[in-house]
């Protein structure tokens, strides 16, 4: 048994210890009869009993005693024995062993128990997130499995994301309209989705439509229907062009489907046809595809008796509400079709499957191409997925689109990207957007750090920004992808335009910098200004429309200066000055990197009352060449975005640290904390987090568990919880207050501690690579050169574009991904075909 | 044959991780409390709340060098006056608390602050930076009832907040859950229209609300016909959603089979409080007619209302009932006819005790139990941002008037609390602890940190014991 395995089988029969006290205690939940059969009987008592006896009940648990325990406590002990038995967690791998068929049969039978009482099996379980390293990781990598690959037969909730795209659908927005419309949203339309805040993948087919859900697309039906009537209904004259209900709510599509519209238009009641015909434009509209008979008979004669009610008009919108409220517009439907082959399999069909591929790739529906595919029966093989995934990949227009909207503020603008889904999985696997949910005392990082408020996501926000520029530089290199992403020391910092542009700004920059360093331009301005004109409008340090030079003078001055600072200095300043409108570039000391000069150094240069500063700061000489090394730091692990995400408010979290890596990169197991453990790091002046951890988790009970995490986070220890690298820890207690702060958003002066950052890796897999590490930046080369790491990547892949979790029969498929990266030198593009080429992707059952 | 009703039935039971909303549980019957339901009013105000005006004028003079250094007491309101503006609720006294000293830094503050001081983190105008429930809603699932939940507003005419159409159902200042805003009501009109269309005498209401209870049978069996089709969780995707909708007919058919009593309490309102230009102190009048009618009737236990925000355009205002008063340009000190900036102040506060005034007396002449409809109710009266027009949240004042039935132990007092950073000092998040604790929710602490007060290692988790 590994030792992750062995801290989970503690962890449950600690965890059923306390089962076992409350069901002595839960006298009103009557036990149901139950009869253990005699096989199963036997099986229990040969290789459980000895531990788990009326004399032993070691963890306090006896398996010999389930049928007097009552129901819920009976249930939960059968649920949590049944994980235990079926990963092998039990019995300890010094006892003998049951044969695999005694485990299915002991399996089974839990499995029935919990079925007849209605409590989610294993089986059930093993579809949460949280269970998804369970199934054992060599194994599914041994090439040994045989069973075929099948993804269950599924309705999957849209993501977020989807839905915006199936309201521009609805509406048959195209081109710039839909671009814009896609940012912008509508008025009244509220997006009913919202995907958990966790670490790692994050859209599951899991999730039900629910009472939630509806209340939303209730009032969404009613705003998106009355809309898409409004163009007839002004042609009708029921309406004015400019009469709106809410004058800040004033889109409408230019026009209504004509089949509406011909209703609309009508003073008599419209005929069957005429609805039918409606009933079809708006399945169209709103399912993509045609009505069945059945479905056309139904809604014709809810809408033609609506019509006799409320008139044409209001009686057609009813039939568009109605249509919008059918669960089908909220969900993926894939089932299959056609005869099931020899495994009982049954292939997606081509409309599935063009959707299948699409929503993998995007958010969008297929592209006329696919659709095409899927109707000329082009899209049955592997071959077939195969040649649309790359076509599709290749394709830089279809999923262009932005990273990540909600980024979007006053001053940043998530990147437009070709395919923001690839860019999705990685931030969802590293989980570095959550450093934009972690709020931090500002006046701690010595005032540089803004948190995010309105209209803007502050420091974490440009973090992020940049963490995702990282990403999308390491994706469309497609090249060695997880080893990069995991180890490339170059980063993104402050790249406000591309090399190019940022080499000529810089250029004219200078030369105007040369050209009027040594004139009088701090006491004659506008005659430097008049001289050298040209050149300063080129620099874009003058307005070229400008025809009052003085008006210039506080741009001019403020650039000089700023030059005198930078370039007068030997450094290369920033390509966007501090003094201009809207900066809020202030975070480069989340890197480490020395800082740039502030606005409020320049204020007032033009007037006569400005003191030129006689300091001489070292300011950070920028890198128009991005991306550039930065010492100290690998990858992403080691980005501050990263680093935040993954730190408490006031401190680091070397706990949170080390179970990503633990289930993220190994794909480990790092059980919850109990419900009976008050988990609190102890405060303690003179102690450092690491001291007082381990105060914290020494415990023989505690430390089963935190062996797996602690030796792993604590070596980014060399970093702080605003992402700066550190040799010494500031002791932040009231008690080791050396001095308060005297800026007004300055830090408080603490004692310190010499810092440690060394760790333990274990669980590669691979004897050369396991062992004791200096530091974070040790680690990671190690765990970049993993075998296991890659295919635990691999792993989340398959969960992020399949939307499950990877089970034993989908082994070839992770194999073949696997196999594609390796042979490809490590391109993410080729694990994507590959997995939405496999038959876990084609086939449902 | 397996109809409708007994395949959701069988359906729901059968199935894991059947998720309703809770109003929706409630009108599927979930259990409910045999006492009678607990009732709680959040009415909050914007451009902040000043801590000095909330003193009693007759304080001793310890108490007054207490209350001026932000130092802890406490004394019996019977003892003492109140404030000149509260004199409308004087005849409330007994039952009302001036809470001093809690703190919101945790909370977003100055101009606008979104679901922030209900929901004790920093909201803006991003959906994402809804984290939870906000503790109305909280309260309200603890006490359900057929709406469960109502939020009325004068929305403000500009500023950060929802905006833009005073008269209509628009994000609100509370949250259903993370990322959920919830939906208030702008006019008297459109919420008397939504709210008791059911029992609407105006034919084209009753059209609409028999084209709607079509709409959702038609619903109700179409997606029941689905999910009779497939088994296990595929089953529970749709039948959950059917059920939902089945759960909403249901509640409308609750809300018809209450219209007796609805119809009893159906807001009287005069023609002016209907128009679409109404004063904004009309517009406060009326939506405190549908306060009480929705009270009263049983169709809620829960009514959060945002009596004005920083971005209100004020009309109406006593004095100055021809001026158009924006209270952002009050904030930085403007006055606007005859008054100056602080007489407006007060007098928007006067204003305010008298819609308070009008809810409590209505609901004590209200027979309930062996008392009247007040004993079960709670009425929170607070602004939405902090102690001032540019605030840092350090204090948030309050003023409660609690119910003879209330599970708080604090009516009939001034009470100030701890300063900021001072031990003992207690938070937003401590306060609505304490409220959810007393109802029954255990939870440990609602609300965001502060990370301030954590860095000086206050505790700062959990209900303030003093008040249970």
């Amino acid at each position: 048994m590994n030792r992750v395995q062995t801290i989970a089988s503690y962890l449950v029969l600690a965890w059923l210890l306390l089962l076992m006290t409350q069901a002595s205690v839960c006298a009103q939940n009557v036990a149901g009869d139950v009869t253990v059969p005699k096989d199963v009987a036997a099986v229990l008592n040969k290789f459980c009993a000895e531990c788990h006896g009326e004399q032993t009940r070691e963890a306090e648990l006896r398996l010999d005693s389930l049928a007097s325990l009552e129901m819920t406590a009976r249930l939960e002990v059968i649920g949590k024995a049944q994980e235990q038995i079926v990963f092998g967690l039990m019995p300890p791998r010094d006892a003998s062993q049951p044969s695999a068929e005694q485990r299915q049969l002991v399996s089974d039978w839990f499995a029935s128990e919990l079925r007849k009482n209605n409590t989610p099996t294993l089986e059930d379980n093993l579809r949460l997130p949280n269970y998804g390293n369970r199934v054992d990781h060599a194994k599914l990598f041994s090439g040994g499995v045989t069973a075929k690959p099948f993804t269950p037969a599924r309705r999957w909730l849209v993501s977020p994301q989807i839905f915006t795209e199936r309201v521009l659908d609805v509406f048959q927005l195209q081109g710039q309209e839909r671009d814009g419309r896609r940012l912008q949203g509508f008025y009244g339309v509220t997006n009913p989705f919202v995907l958990p805040d966790q670490s790692g993948v994050r859209y599951y087919d899991l999730t039900a439509l629910d009472g939630g859900h509806l209340l939303v697309m209730l009032g969404n039906a009613q705003w998106i229907s009355a809309r898409q009537l409004r163009a007839a209904r002004v042609k009708k004259g029921e309406l004015k062009a400019d009469q709106w209900e809410n004058q800040m709510d004033r889109w409408s599509p230019k026009t209504t489907p004509a089949a509406f519209e011909q209703i609309v238009l009508k003073t008599d009641a419209p005929s069957d046809e005429e609805i039918a015909s409606a009933v079809q434009a708006q399945f169209e509209c709103v399912l993509q595809r045609r009505a069945t008979d059945e479905e056309v008979r139904k809604y014709v004669a809810l809408t033609r008796d609506a019509i006799m009610l409320g008139g044409n008009t209001e009686g057609l919108r009813q039939m568009l509400v109605t249509v919008l409220l059918e669960s089908e517009f909220l969900y993926r439907l894939e089932f299959g079709a056609g005869p099931p082959d020899v495994h009982g399999r049954v292939k997606l069909s081509p409309r599935e499957a063009a959707f299948a591929i699409s929503y993998a790739l995007g958010d969008r529906g297929p592209d006329a191409e696919l659709k095409q595919a899927a109707d000329e029966g082009r899209l049955l093989s592997q071959e077939d997925y195969r040649r649309e995934v790359q076509r599709l990949l290749a394709d830089q227009n279809y999923y262009c689109a932005p990273v990540d909207p909600s980024l979007n503020g006053k001053h940043i603008q998530s990147h437009v990207t070709s395919h923001p889904k690839l860019v999705r999985f990685v931030r969802e696997f590293f989980g570095y957007p959550a450093a934009m949910k972690v709020f931090k005392d500002s006046p701690r990082s010595g005032g540089y750090y803004q948190n995010p408020d309105r209209g803007h996501m502050g420091s974490p926000g440009w973090l992020v920004q940049e963490a995702d520029e990282f990403v999308i530089a390491c994706l469309k290199q497609d090249d060695r992808v997880f080893e990069t992403l995991l180890t490339m020391d170059r980063f993104f910092v402050y790249h406000n335009m591309d090399t190019q542009a940022g080499r000529e700004c810089i250029e004219l920059w200078k030369r105007s910098y040369e050209a009027i360093k040594d004139s009088d331009w701090k006491t004659k301005p506008e005659d430097v200004m008049n001289e050298h004109f040209k050149l300063l409008v080129a620099a874009k340090i003058l307005d070229p429309r400008t025809k009052e030079l003085w008006k210039e003078k506080r741009s001019f001055l403020s650039y000089m200066y700023y030059f005198q600072d930078t370039f007068g200095q030997g450094r290369t300043p920033f390509t966007r000055g501090p003094f201009t409108h809207g900066y809020s570039y202030h975070h480069s000391q989340s890197y480490s990197l020395p800082p740039l000069p502030e606005r409020g150094r320049y204020e007032r240069v033009e007037t006569p009352r400005y003191k030129e500063p006689r300091d001489k700061p070292e300011y950070w000489d920028y890198p128009v060449e991005q991306p550039f090394p930065i010492a100290h730091r690998k990858g992403l692990l080691t980005h501050p975005a990263w680093l935040i995400a993954h730190s408490q408010n006031s401190a680091t979290d070397p706990i949170r640290r080390g179970k990503w890596i633990r289930e993220k990169l190994l794909a480990g197991s790092v059980p919850d904390v109990p419900i009976t453990v008050d988990a609190q790091i102890p405060e303690h002046a003179d102690k450092t987090l690491r001291e007082r951890l381990a105060t914290a988790t020494s415990k023989q009970e505690c430390w089963k568990c935190h062996q797996y995490m602690n030796p792993l986070g604590l070596a980014f220890e060399m970093y702080d919880d605003f992402g700066r690298r550190r040799t010494a820890e500031s002791l932040e207690h009231p008690d080791s207050l050396i001095a308060k702060a005297t800026a007004k958003y300055g830090a408080d002066t603490y004692k310190t501690a010499p810092l440690i950052s060394t760790g333990r890796l274990e669980g590669t897999g691979d004897a050369t690579l396991d062992g004791d590490v200096t530091n974070a930046l040790d680690m990671i080369d190690r765990l970049a050169k993993s075998d296991r790491v890659r295919q635990s990547i691999i792993r989340h892949a398959f969960r992020f574009f399949l939307g499950r979790n990877e089970l034993l029969s989908d082994s070839q498929t992770l194999i073949d991904a696997d196999r594609a990266y390796v042979s490809s030198g490590g391109s993410f593009q080729a694990v994507v075909v590959s997995l939405l080429s496999s038959e876990s992707i084609m086939y449902r059952k | 044959m397996l109809t409708r009703r007994a395949f959701l039935q069988a359906s729901a039971a059968t199935s894991s991780g059947l998720m309703l909303a809770p109003w929706l549980q409630t009108a599927f019957g979930a259990p409910q409390t045999s006492s009678a339901p607990r009732r709680f009013i959040f009415m909050h105000k914007g451009n902040g709340l000043f801590p000095q005006v909330m003193v009693p004028p007759s304080l001793s003079n310890t108490d007054k060098e207490k209350e001026q250094r932000k130092q802890p007491f406490s004394v019996d309101l019977k003892e003492h006056e109140l404030p000149e503006w509260m004199s409308s609720v004087a005849e409330h006294k007994s039952q009302m608390t001036i809470l001093q000293g809690l703190s919101g830094k945790m909370c977003t503050t100055g101009h606008h602050t979104w679901q922030s001081s209900l929901g004790v983190y920093k909201a803006n105008e991003a959906l994402t930076s809804i984290k939870w429930a906000t503790v109305d809603f909280e309260l309200a699932r603890m006490f359900p009832s057929p709406l469960e939940h109502i939020e009325l507003a004068c929305f403000p005419n500009d500023g950060g907040n929802a905006r833009g159409n005073l008269n209509g159902i628009e994000k609100g200042f509370s949250a259903r859950g993370p990322q959920q805003p919830n939906y208030a009501f702008g006019s008297p009109k459109v919420a008397l229209r939504e709210l008791f269309k059911s029992v609407s005498n105006n034919q084209s209401d009753r059209i609409q609300y028999e084209l709607e209870r079509r709409v959702l049978e038609f619903t109700a069996g179409s997606q029941t016909g689905i999910a009779a089709q497939v088994s296990g969780t595929e089953r529970a995707k749709v039948a959950n959603y059917a059920e939902s909708i089945d759960a909403i007919r249901a509640r409308n058919q609750k809300l018809e089979e209450m219209s007796d009593v609805i119809r009893r309490n159906l807001p009287q309102l005069d023609a002016k409080y209907l128009a679409d230009d109404l004063s904004t102190t009309d517009r406060q009048w009326g939506h405190t007619e549908i306060l009480l009618a929705t009270l009263i009737s049983g169709m809620t236990n829960v009514v959060t209302f945002t009596v004005d925000e920083l971005g209100t355009h004020y009309t109406g205002l006593n004095g100055i009932e021809n001026e158009r008063v924006n209270l952002h340009d009050v904030g930085h000190g403007k006055g606007f006819g005859s008054l100056n900036a602080d007489e407006i102040r007060r007098t928007v506060r006067t204003q305010h005790m008298a819609l308070i005034d009008k809810i409590i007396t209505r609901l004590k002449a209200v027979p309930e139990a062996d008392g009247n409809m007040f004993d079960n109710t709670m009425l929170f009266y607070f602004p939405d941002n902090g102690e001032t027009h540019h605030s840092t949240g350090i204090e948030w004042p309050f003023v409660v008037f609690s119910g003879r039935n209330a599970k708080l132990d604090i009516a009939g007092r001034y009470i100030r609390l701890p300063h900021w950073g001072e031990e003992g000092h207690k938070t937003l998040g401590n306060w609505y602890t304490t409220l959810l604790n007393a109802y029954g929710n255990p939870i440990e602490h609602y609300g965001e940190l502060d990370v301030a007060l954590e860095k000086m290692k206050r505790n700062q988790k959990g209900p303030i014991s003093r008040f249970v």
